[in-house]
This record gives structure tokens, sequence and C-alpha cells, in this order.
């Protein structure tokens, strides 16, 4: 532990927040003869002595059985050596879901009691599902920050609002309101590594562009950006700590990396996943962070045989686990070149590296198929196997996988395998598939054992308490004069250096999207709901609403050191205990502000939020990256999108106005002179119109109507395109996207940022008009009746839900 | 053994390239074994360079007497003459490889097939006796894709628009 003493000789009051300046302790005269100073009064704030530098790393989407360093098939030499020379905590959990487990994180409280049940994309109308930190819970980097730190954040976010995340904010919930003096990484719950949307502290900047012929990549690039900080600090300040959190995209989908990292795994998943299972439980086993006694519990009916898939299938499986599994290691090489800049520093050893494998056990959503796009999922677009074949045969074939044309998510089979020894996985908070992941501590300079394995039971919300401890900084009483409720978390500090230090935290709920578990001094009562995580379809859904009792849900109950596989039930011997845990998880849901169960998907019941009233959006002048979920919501209905133009004499080209790409998106765009209109549902279908002549030059209205068939989930219709008001070229489509075009691509005017919708322009990305235009305006309820704005409000509200629920 | 003059064309996908030649020589083999009439069977894969190499046995390497376009083959006669002067069409599973000149082809399904083969995969068309299509199908068990058309007349023109239809479906 480091020196608990002050920063000077006067005594710093930490215990509320900001520090206010101490009182003067100098004098002054009338001149400064016979004026004491007091330099206090010029300094700012610093940590206690001796408070170490933090690098705390989140990775995405990841099962307990995917690093090797914790027995997975996935090559993590950079965790591994971590491990090695630190600890490997094989009993630490997360919460399920991801923006739940990174508000737990940064927060130290339970994720429904800062308003994060769900995640950041879905603001419900319950405490616990708002998506809001409330300002009685600062997250623990404020309060680094106002003790002295320096303080970076670099990555994936997850944590504002979606309808929050542009340019007129509000921005008290983005990273730099809520403790970074720095941030660089994308503010939503996904992004392309090939064209991220990127937020730099409070502004959104853009989709990086290719470098030297390269194609762009986002982790090279977090690396880089978390590198050049930690220079820039030190350039400037010498010896003050810092906390940095890097979070990766990586392994979320789409699962992207070039082929030279996924071709290292050809060949290795040929054999499937249950025998990755098998293998990895083994290798766990070896290693020590499943005990040698353990019994791999039986195979889940849920997901396939791998013996019973046919030929073609079997090698597309192969290939997609071959592409997260070098997506995943170069996440790994990245996070070490990180930790390589640091040693060169020489600051390595005074460094506490706290590096999370995953925040929610492996994903599921990829459904038992994998797709081309996950977006088609989160849209409940149902794709047969052979249709998801297709499409894969469609958008470029195997060799795409990996590549920027598809957006691709790995079949459940290989999360489930990933997770091992565990079953289930992310969304299923009362299976450790779901709930617990590898954690490696590194902290020379404090850590005495290097490369043992700690069992201390450990929560995400214990990170920021531990921290605190390391950092000698007390929790404070109240920020910026708002009391602040207690951490719900414990500090496991004492374990880094004392592998016989007391297990303090002996309680946790669980409960994400209705599944749920209460653990107590090693005791794990458990119920999930009987549906396929994957599966939000609303018919199903709704089973679980008004009248649906949720103690008739099968109860499970595990004791867990002697069961760390929680693979046997034991709930008919232990009644009393089942009671037990059953009432202490009602008490501890409502403490939380868990209640109601499924508050997260209150659309699915009827509960939708005020229709907006907006309906005309015009945009004028250089608009670019308006976030995806901030977009006009032209879904399911009627539409019109209008441009005043000027034509130069020649004729102009580019493009009027586009959202995301060609896996989702549409582009009002004129080309070889000639008005065009593309509409991509979601690379399953794609449609264009054009005219036929060419547009005339000097001022000149261009109008897209889509007349929908009827005002309906993924409504078909006829488009109609004119010029100066004449029709100028229709066409129908037959379907259009319901939900959402992409979790993260943002709509331009004026150009096509990032990967293009009409492939045609792609090598003129971002294809930039070279005409002018005076505005664009989309009307997003032309003739829509009140009844029918109800209906598709429900709907659109369902559809964020069930987006959200997968993010 | 169906003797029907009803014809049917087929057009099969395959997503790796080597499953296609394993279909299409299990298709081989029933024509070797008199199993089915075909009037040809093609196909053409492209491997993971981008070059696309055409596997074909016309029909009378497979039939005698065939008397649909004069004997020529209707498969064979939507390849351009230069690339099938090199085609095998013996008996057994006829080869031939070469670069599939775009220019040179005589069919809208090549150009298709060159356009929407993404690299390491494979297509196959046969055609063959209506009452053969149950075997024929069962021979192909790989595909991932596959389309139909009927084919009623005896002239290039009714094939062309059989390989459409079934084209046409192939995306649909």
């Amino acid at each position: 532990m480091p020196e608990k003493t002050p920063q000077s000789a006067a005594t710093i009051d930490r215990s509320s927040l900001p520090i206010r300046r101490p009182t003067f302790a100098g004098t002054t005269g009338r001149t400064l003869e016979g004026s004491k100073p007091d330099w206090n009064q010029a300094t700012h704030v610093a940590p206690p002595a001796g408070a170490p530098n933090v690098l705390l790393v989140l990775i995405d989407d990841a099962g307990f059985g995917n690093p090797s360093t914790f027995g997975g098939p996935i090559n993590t030499p950079n965790y591994t050596r971590l491990a090695e020379n630190g600890l490997r905590y094989n009993r630490f959990h997360v919460t399920a879901l991801c923006s739940p487990t990174r508000a737990a994180l940064m927060t130290g409280r339970n994720h429904h009691r800062v308003g994060f049940g769900m995640v950041g994309e879905f603001s419900g109308p319950f405490p616990g599902y708002n998506a809001t930190i409330p300002r009685d819970c600062a997250p623990f980097p404020r309060i680094l920050q106002e003790n002295g730190y320096l303080t970076g954040g670099f990555g994936k976010w997850h944590l504002t609002p979606d309808n929050q995340q542009g340019f007129s904010g509000p921005f008290d919930r983005w990273p730099t309101r809520l403790g970074f003096d720095y941030f660089w990484g994308f503010l939503g719950g996904e992004a392309g590594q090939y064209d991220p949307l990127i937020a730099e502290n409070n502004k959104i900047i853009g989709v990086p562009e290719a470098k030297d012929g390269e194609k762009y990549y986002f982790q090279d690039d977090l690396a880089d950006k978390t590198i050049d900080w930690l220079h820039r600090i030190r350039s400037e300040k010498q010896k003050t700590p810092w906390f940095a959190y890097v979070a990766t995209g990586c392994s979320h989908a789409p699962h992207h990396v070039p082929r030279e990292w996924s071709d290292k795994y050809s060949g290795k998943f040929d054999k499937g996943w249950d025998v990755m299972r098998e293998e990895t439980f083994a290798r766990q086993k070896a290693l020590g962070v499943v005990p040698a006694d353990a019994q791999l519990p039986p195979r889940n009916d849920a997901f396939p045989e791998w013996d019973t898939l046919d030929e073609t299938h079997k090698r597309l499986y192969a290939r997609q686990m071959e592409v997260y599994a070098g997506y995943s290691e170069n996440a790994d090489w990245n996070i070490g070149r990180i930790i390589e800049a640091i040693d060169q520093m020489g600051e390595l050893d005074n460094t506490v590296v706290i590096w999370i494998w995953g925040d929610n056990g492996a994903s599921m959503e990829g459904t038992l198929t994998g797709t081309f796009n996950e977006l088609t999922t989160l849209n409940g677009i149902p794709l047969t196997p052979e249709q998801q074949i297709g499409l894969v045969f469609k958008h470029g074939g195997l060799e795409a996988w990996g590549d920027d044309q598809l957006a691709p998510h790995y079949s459940a089979g290989w999360a489930w395998a990933g997770n091992a020894p565990f079953d289930w996985g992310k969304q299923v908070a009362s299976h450790l598939g779901g709930t617990r992941n590898p954690m490696v501590v590194h902290w020379p300079d404090g850590i005495k054992d290097a490369g043992a394995i700690r069992s201390h039971y450990t929560h995400v919300n214990d990170v920021g308490a531990t921290v605190l401890d390391l950092a000698g900084i007390p929790m404070p009483d109240s920020i910026d004069g708002i009391k602040q409720q207690p951490f719900d978390g414990s500090t496991f500090a004492d374990s880094l250096s004392d592998a016989s230090a007391p297990e303090r935290h002996t309680q946790q709920y669980y409960e994400i999207l209705g599944n749920r578990g209460m653990y107590k001094d090693g005791w794990l009562l458990t119920q999930r709901l009987q549906r396929i995580p994957w599966d939000l379809d609303p018919d199903k859904l709704r089973a679980f609403g008004p009248g649906w009792n949720p103690d008739d849900e099968p109860i499970e109950l595990y004791y867990l050191p002697d069961d760390f596989v929680q693979g046997k039930d034991v709930a008919a011997d232990h009644p009393d205990k089942v009671k037990e845990l059953s009432e202490l998880f009602w008490a501890e849901a409502e403490a939380n502000n868990v209640l109601p169960l499924l508050g997260g998907l209150t659309s699915f019941f009827g509960m939708v939020p005020p229709i907006p009233k907006e309906s005309k959006f015009v945009f004028r002048g250089d608009i670019q990256n308006i976030p995806s979920g901030m977009i006009p919501r032209i879904y399911n209905h009627s539409y019109t999108i209008s441009a005043d133009l000027v034509i130069p004499e020649g004729g102009a080209e580019g493009v009027i106005v586009a959202e995301a790409d060609h896996l989702g998106g549409f582009s009002l765009f004129v080309q070889d002179g000639k008005l065009k209109h593309t509409y991509s549902m979601l690379g399953v279908l794609e449609y264009t119109q054009a005219s036929e002549t060419p547009l005339p030059t000097g001022e000149v209205s261009v109008e897209m109507i889509f007349a929908a068939d009827a005002p309906k989930p993924a409504t078909g219709g006829e488009v109609t395109l004119l010029v100066n008001g004449e029709p100028v070229a229709s066409g129908r489509m037959e379907h259009t996207v319901p939900g959402r075009f992409s979790g993260y691509s943002g709509m331009d005017i004026g150009r096509d940022n990032g990967l293009v919708v009409d492939r045609s322009y792609a090598d003129k990305a971002p294809f930039a008009f070279t005409g002018e235009i005076k505005h664009v305006t989309f009307d997003v309820a032309p003739g829509l009746s009140d009844e029918d704005a109800k209906a598709l409000h429900e709907h659109a509200e369902q559809a964020l839900a069930a987006h959200s629920a997968s993010a | 053994m169906s003797k029907t003059e009803q014809m049917e064309v087929l057009i099969a996908v395959y997503l790796f390239e080597d499953l296609g030649k394993k279909d299409y020589e299990a298709v081989m083999d029933l024509v070797e074994a008199d199993e089915i009439h075909v009037q040809g069977v093609v196909l053409a894969t492209k491997d993971d360079e981008g070059e696309m190499k055409v596997i074909e046995a016309g029909d009378h390497a497979v039939r005698k007497g065939a008397t649909m376009l004069g004997g020529a083959g209707l498969v064979v006669g939507l390849f351009a003459p230069p690339l099938l002067a090199a085609t095998a069409v013996g008996a057994g599973v006829g080869a031939m490889a070469g670069k599939f000149a775009k220019h040179r082809l005589e069919s809208g399904i090549a150009d298709k097939l060159d356009t929407e083969l993404p690299n390491g995969s494979a297509a196959l068309i046969a055609i063959y006796d209506s009452g053969d299509a149950d075997k024929v199908k069962g021979a192909i068990p790989n595909s991932i894709r596959s389309s139909t058309a009927e084919v009623d007349g005896k002239h290039a023109k009714e094939l062309k628009a059989g390989l459409e239809e079934a084209s046409a479906g192939l995306s649909g």
C-alpha cells in the first residue's frame, strides 16, 4: 500500500470533491514587503504520495475459455506474460451484459442502481433502466481526477444514452463529464473496426481515413492513441499518477480483422466447438484455473452437435472462429504494445494493470448459424441457415469473413464453447457463462507471489473500491455538493499481496433481462427464463408480460465452492437455502432498482415513450456523421427526402445524403449526371432507382418519395424520384429496414463517409457532392394517421429494445 | 431410366470450390452409370485468387445420338468455341481449364457466374431429362443454393430462357 499522506503540509480533506483550495496560510501586506506566500494557493491537488498508475483494460464479448491464459484456444501471449508476473483471478464476475458491466465497473455500484439494467441504447422509464448514471453515484475515475490523477479513456464507452451522442449533447453523460480528462473512442455499443465513428472529448470527429494505402484499423489506432496520451502527459508532468481505461471494440461484432491474423488459425477449429470445449477444459485444469476435480458439464442441447453438421456448415463455422480468434489475438497484441510503452517509460513496476477479458461472457447473438450481418439479427430479420450462407456467398464468400464487406458474428456454438467450462453466455445472468470472466492483475511493486491464482469471489463493481484503496484515496462523502451513495463493491486490494486475505464480497445479486441469480457465501440461486437468449420475438416475450410470475421459473441452486463449474443443481436438497436466497433476491432487487423485472423491455409490453412531435428535419451546411441512433426515423412508413441543389455548368456528381453502408443504408446521389437512389435492406436486398436523363444545371430541386404499402414493420412500397417536381424514375422496394440500419455508422450530407452504400462509387469515396447543396429535408410523417403513428412508434421502441438487448 | 423429352436446367452454387467438384463428380458418376441422361454438365470454379476455370462434359460424352442442337450439346453451346476447343468431351468426366474469357462467352449465364461467384466458390450447371431430376438433386448435397427451370424446346433460345429463369430463381 502506498503511504497515505497528504500532498503538502496542509491537511487535505478529500471527503468532499472537488477539493477546496486550502485556506491561505500566508500573510498579505499592502505591498510585498511583509507578505508571506503560500504556494498551496497556486498548486493543483495531488494524489497521495506513492499512488500508483492504473491501467484498466476491458475486452468485449469474450468468454472465460477464450484466452490461452485461461486455457482457451486463442493465443494471448501478452495476457499470459502479465498473468505469469502477476495474478490470475478465476472467480471474477460481471453482469452478463455490456453497458451494465461497464456501469458497474465505472461507478463501483450495482448496475441497476446507476440506471443500467439495460444498455445505453435504451433509456427506459424506470430508475434501474434509464441509462443515466445518477449524480450521487459518481464514477471512480471522477474521484481519481478530483484527487489529482491524470485520467484518459480510450475505446468503447457505451454509457451515453443513444439519443445524446450528437453535437447538441447534452454532454453530462459523456466520458469527459464523468471523470476523464481526455477521451478518444466510440460512444455506442459497437464499431466497425475499419470504419468506426470516433468521438474525441465532446465531439464526434468522424470516420478515420486510411493512410499509406493501408486500411484503417481501429484496434491499432486505439493502442496508438493510448500510447500517445501517455507520452504527452509525461512530457509535461513527469510524476503525476495516471489512470488509463482502455476498452477494446474487440471481440464484439462485427468481427473484423486483417487476414494475416485470422489465417494464423487456419484449420485450428476444424474439429468443432464440442472438441474445442473439451480441449479447453483439459488445459484449464492443467493450468489450475479450474479445479482438478471439476467435471465438464454435459453439453447443452440448444447448440447443435458438431458431428451432425454438413461439410459446408462445418467449414463456414470453422472460418467464423478463425476470424474471431485472430481478432482477439490482435487485441492482445495491441494491449501488449501499450504495456510495452509503459515499460519503456520505466513505469510498469508501479502501474497496476487490471485486465478483464470479457464483459458478459462470449456473445451468442449470431444465432446458431452465425450471420454475415449482425444487424439482421438485431432487426429481427428471420434468415434461414441456407439464406445466411447464400448471403455470405453473395457478399464475397468465406474470404470476406473478417473483411469490411461483411459485418459478421460467429455461431452461438462458438460462444458457448468459448465460455467453457460454464454454460450459456451473454445475457444469461443466471449462469456463469454470462457472468464469470478472466481477470489478471499485474503490479510488480505490490504483488509478491507472481504467477499465483486467486480464487476470491470478486465482481466488476469491486474494481473502483480497489483502485481507490491502492491509491490511498478515500471514498468521498459528496461530489459537487451531492451526497454520494456508497460503493456496492468491496476492495480486494489486500488480496494482491496476501493470498489469505479475507473474501470481502460475500453477496451479490444478478439480473439481466429477467435471468437472475442470488449469490451468498458460496451459494448461488438461479432462475433462467425459458427462452433462447438471442430470440427477441415480441410474441414470445409477451409470455413475460402482465400475468407472468417470475417465481414460476425453474429454480436451481449451486454450492460453488464444491462446484466450480455450476454443474450440480442441489435445490431439491436444500429447500431452506432456496427460500432464504429467493427472499434475499427480492430484497436486493427492491434495494437496487431492479424492479420491475424486464423493465428494460417495457416497449414489448405496451409501455412506450411519448411519440416524438417533430416530423421534419432540415439539414443545412456541412453536416456529417450524425450518429446512427439520431437520424430521422424513416422506418416502416412513408417518407420523403428532398434537396435543393445548384448544379454548375458541366454538371455535378456525388452524394446528396447517405446513411451507413452497403450492409444497411440509403444513399441519394448523382452519378453520371443522373439522380439515383440506392437502398440496402441490410445487405439482404438492394434496390436502386435512377433517372434516365442528366440533371439540368442551375437551381434544381430533387426529391425521393417512398410511398409505403402500409405503415407496418419492414413495409414495402414504391419509390419515385422527382426532379423539379417531375417524376424521373420509379421502382419498388419489397422490404425495408424495420429497426436500424447500423449499430455505428452515421449519416452524412453531401458525402458518404466510411464504407459506402452503393459500391459503384466506392472508388470515389466519400464521393463528395461537387455542386452546392442548399438543404436536405426529411419529412418522416407524410399522411401518417395518429393511430398508425402510435402503432409504428410502439414497433420502433420494440426494435430499439431488441437491438439494445444485443448491443 | 427416364426417356422424357422434357429437359430441366439446374444451376447450383457452392461456397467451397472443392465441394462443387465433389458434387460434379457425383453427377458424372450417375452419367457414367447411365442412371441419368444429360445434355451437358458444367462446373465453373473460382479459386482463391479469383481465377475462373470451367470443367465441362458435353452431351455426346454421355449420350450417343443426342439430337438437340445438332449434337453440339446444349451446355457446350453456352461457351465460346475458343474455350471449348480444349474441352475434353470424351467418356467420363470431361475436363478443361482455362481463363474465363468473358468477352468470348455467348451466354449471359457465364457473365453472371463470373460476376457473382466469390473467390473460392463454384457453380454447377446441368441439363438433363426432367425425369432424372430427383437423382440429380440427390447427387448435389453440398450445394448451398440451387434453382431449376423447365426447358421444353430443342433450341438454344429455349435453353437460354431456361437458364435465365433458373438464374433468376437463384438470386431470389
